[in-house]
């Protein structure tokens, strides 16, 4: 799993995060180093879609980020179908 | 290379920057960057740059219910190919009676004089995306002359699907900004499906 609106919304999945912490959570669990440009390319993409949105923060500038409802049964969905592939590739490769 | 990327980040649009450039500037002083990054930072701004130069821009909207349909307001802002921007405003009011239509659309572009188009249509056979009406349209211009039409047309139907889904999130309170941008983004943009 490289796509990283995906690894963003895994990394949001236990717990709000900003820009850094997402960076150092998503490099330690999917072994993935995100460049911030990409990071927040990928923000951007997932704020538009209505999957992640900003909360409140006591930091000014250090925005912590939430995964919304529509955004968690969007994971769900996709990590689903993730699963679906993985199991049938290895199957198929035991069977090769 | 903090130094160099923070200057890059100021390649980002104007509006993106009003809405992340401090949290992303950030983000730059926090992290380690290499040489990559800041490539990184390069091709972000201008992959936004060019979304942001190249879409129009949805500057206002309201939307009505109304009995058997709906009406529709909103000033877009058009791009122009010499880099200039135009006003579109526009007001919709479809009434569906279920085997017919009738839609009245008034619109002015930039200074230019209002036109009133109204279309009264039969639906006919639908074949894919597509549905073959019977209609009768009326242009009726700002200088008092009109002009009459009966046509067959094909009416495309993602239309009524992008606009459901503008009248959906409308009700839920987003705004004209963020409605549009989730227009042409990949899942919500009918054009892509």
């Amino acid at each position: 799993m490289s796509d990283p609106t995906l690894l963003v919304l895994a990394s949001l999945a236990d717990g709000d995060k900003h820009g850094y912490a997402m960076l150092e959570d998503i490099q330690r669990f999917a072994g993935v180093r995100l460049g911030p440009g990409t990071l927040y390319g990928a923000i951007t993409r997932l704020e538009q879609h209505g999957w992640i949105r900003p909360v409140r923060s006591a930091e000014d500038r250090r925005q912590p980020y939430t995964l919304s409802a529509d955004g968690r049964r969007y994971l769900e969905e996709q990590l689903s179908e993730l699963n679906q592939i993985v199991k049938i590739g290895l199957k198929r490769l035991k069977h090769a | 290379m903090k130094g160099l990327a923070l200057w890059f980040a100021r390649w980002y649009p104007r509006q993106w920057r009003a809405r992340y450039g401090r949290e992303f500037d950030a983000l730059l002083e926090d992290a380690n960057l290499n040489v990559l990054d800041v490539f990184g930072v390069v091709r972000s701004a201008l992959e936004m740059r060019i979304k942001s130069t190249n879409v129009p821009r949805l500057l206002d909207m309201a939307c009505r219910d109304i009995p058997h349909g709906y009406e529709l307001e909103s000033s877009v802002e058009l791009p122009l190919e010499d880099g200039g921007k135009i006003l579109f405003r526009s007001f919709y009011r479809q009434i569906d009676l279920g085997d017919s239509y009738v839609t009245l659309t008034h619109s002015s572009r930039g200074s230019g004089p209002a036109q009133t188009i109204l279309i009264c249509g039969k639906k006919g056979e639908v074949d894919g995306d597509f549905r073959t009406d019977e209609t009768e349209m009326l242009v009726l211009q700002a200088d008092g002359t009109v002009h009459r039409t009966e046509q067959t047309v094909k009416t495309w139907l993602k239309f009524d699907v992008m606009i459901d889904r503008v009248r959906e999130k409308y009700r839920r309170g987003l705004s004209a900004e963020d409605i549009f941008g989730q227009m042409w983004s990949d899942s919500d943009n009918p054009l892509s499906s």
